[in-house]
């Protein structure tokens, strides 16, 4: 794999690069800022589905960065993780770091639901999908934090943070500061 | 004019189903679809020679096959289950109108799977069957059940509804139940006891679910020409479709009105000479309440966000269910929330029984044409105009 600039895209102010094999490109590129394989990856995600196409997206956890696929061809952000852009076919695809900012577009109270470090549904767990800032229609499944459940509503301005599951970094969103 | 060459070619020729239970023991899947694939059989007045095509998700067709011991096939298909019971319909009737096969046994199994039901967790031959490859799910895994009741919070959201206008569809489907000996929820309730409901996932309580039973559902597809030498009266397949759009993931799906079900709906419409006025029976998915609903503004019932006033406007305080414009009865069965969790497949037998006229006590009479509309949001949106000759 010889490492070559294929193009900068700027993000909420900061400047990644990916990196490549010889061109055609082929495939999601990892990001210059992780140094985590891909054993690492597993050993750490024991119990969830990790493959070759969403991997970057728990390497980016790992680093407390939330990453979403994005097209270098045509800028589109698409989710979940796949390895071409359903806008342009292109396969020259980035997992990108979100600037964190979103709005809940869908949000319900589990009273019961799966087994989960530091989730006991005594008090029910939120679970949201924000609408991501960078694009209309672009989501996030995730839960909500520092936040009583009255002030919660479909609606809400939220931005990430991060929370710890099974000594993992895990984004959460919060209410965003007004 | 849309081309549709399948219309009125293929039919129903035969329907069977085991009991529905909630909990049958230790009888295996194999089990359960072979009585229903039987009882079909013996409906359509034939036997294991007759049939040359088999369809079906679980058990694999050729296993069926073998435990019937019809001898010669010449097509079969085990789609994934989580296609949905409609897909196997569609295939069947495409492959008896390609000439694939003439007579195809189609069926679908229902088993309660530990995740789903306290007492299958007991047994252990049960909990070999979801062994999961060591994935476990997470709580913001917004997807199947968890889905359908994020988008039903976006519902109350963008509409101003009310939980009660999820209550009524669980109260019509109880009410129907009632006359419906194979239900397995039968006693009747009012929208006090839905309101009292245990809260599972808010806004979605137990009554807004569908109940896993055990059981199996099987119906004998054959061409129309061949239907019409049989014993019962032949329920032709109108018109029937399938609707999914390409962003059919549960939370990144466009919204409330756009996904499988507009494409789902704008098709049969095009397909189908007859349509809501022709109807005599209607036919919903109901697996959540809340997919009763969209349905009826889908299909142009009323507008969006009017189901819960058009369920009100439309209600039989007679029968304490809803029959539109005081002719049209829906889900005369008591659907997935009351007869039992069927994935659909309950729907399309309680639409063939009627139009057969083999629905007993709670036989609407004169039922010439059906509606049905099973499947939820995503990947297993599906329409079907069934006619009886
Ligand atoms: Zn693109």
């Amino acid at each position: 794999m010889r490492p070559i600039q294929l193009q900068n895209i700027s993000i909420s102010g900061t400047v990644r690069a990916c990196r490549t094999a010889d061109p055609p490109c082929d495939g999601v590129k990892e990001t210059v800022l992780s140094g985590i394989s891909d054993a690492e990856v597993l050993e750490r995600y024991p119990r969830t589905a990790v493959d070759h196409d969403n991997k970057y997206f728990y390497q980016g956890l790992l680093e407390r960065k939330l990453l979403v696929n994005r097209c270098n061809a045509c800028g589109r952000w698409h989710q979940p993780p796949r390895p071409i852009c359903p806008s342009c076919w292109s396969r020259d695809i980035t997992a990108t770091e979100v600037s964190g900012e979103g709005v809940i577009h869908l949000l319900i109270f589990l009273h019961q639901g799966p087994p989960a470090a530091g989730v006991d549904y005594a008090t029910p767990h939120p679970v949201a999908v924000v609408e991501l800032a960078e694009q209309e229609g672009l989501r996030f499944s995730t839960t909500i934090v520092n936040a009583d459940r009255e002030t919660l509503r479909i609606g809400l301005p939220v931005t990430l943070t991060w929370i710890e599951r099974d000594g993992n970094p895990f984004p959460a969103f919060a209410p965003a500061a007004v | 004019m849309t081309r549709y060459p399948v219309k009125d070619k293929v039919a129903f020729a035969g329907t069977g189903a085991t009991a529905f239970s909630r909990d049958s023991g230790e009888r295996s899947q194999l089990s359960l679809c072979a009585e229903a694939c039987t009882r079909a059989v013996e409906n359509a007045g034939l036997t294991a020679a007759d049939i040359d095509g088999i369809a079906g998700a679980v058990p694999i067709a050729y296993k069926v096959q073998s435990a019937l011991g019809i001898p010669e096939t010449t097509w079969w298909t085990s789609p994934p289950q989580e296609g949905s019971f409609v897909q196997v319909i569609l295939e069947a009737m495409n492959a008896v109108y390609s000439g694939a096969c003439n007579t195809v046994i189609a069926y679908h199994t229902f088993y309660r799977l530990p995740w789903a039901s306290r007492a299958a967790a007991k047994d252990p031959f049960r909990r070999m069957l979801s062994i999961t490859g060591g994935v476990s799910p997470a709580p913001e895994d917004v997807w199947g059940s968890v889905g359908y009741t994020a988008w039903a919070s976006r519902y109350l959201y963008e509409y101003g509804a009310s939980r009660e206008d999820f209550g009524l569809v669980a109260v019509n489907s109880r009410s129907n139940a009632g006359r419906n000996p194979n239900a397995v929820m039968r006693s009747p309730i009012g929208m006090d006891d839905y309101l009292a409901a245990r809260m599972i996932r808010w806004p979605l309580s137990l009554l807004d679910m569908d109940v896993p039973i055990d059981g199996a559902v099987a119906f004998v597809i054959t061409t129309a020409e061949r239907a019409r030498d049989l014993p019962g009266r032949p329920v032709l397949i109108h018109a029937a479709t399938a609707g999914v759009i390409d962003r059919n993931e549960e939370d990144q799906t466009p919204g409330l009105r756009n996904h499988g079900q507009r494409v789902t709906v704008e098709t049969l419409r095009a397909r189908s000479d007859l349509w809501l006025d022709d109807m005599d029976v209607y036919y919903p998915y109901d697996g959540f309440s809340f997919i009763t609903l969209s349905w009826l503004e889908a299909i142009g019932l009323c507008g969006p966000g009017e189901a819960g006033a058009f369920i009100r406007d439309n209600w039989d305080d007679k029968t304490n269910s809803l029959v539109i414009h005081g002719k049209v009865p829906v889900n005369t069965h008591g659907g997935s929330l009351s007869e039992g969790g069927t994935q659909g497949a309950g729907h399309i037998r309680e639409a063939v029984l009627q139009l057969r006229g083999e629905a007993g006590e709670r036989q609407v009479l004169g039922a010439n044409t059906a509606i049905l509309t099973p499947g939820g949001f995503f990947f297993n949106a599906h329409g079907l105009v069934l006619r009886a000759e």
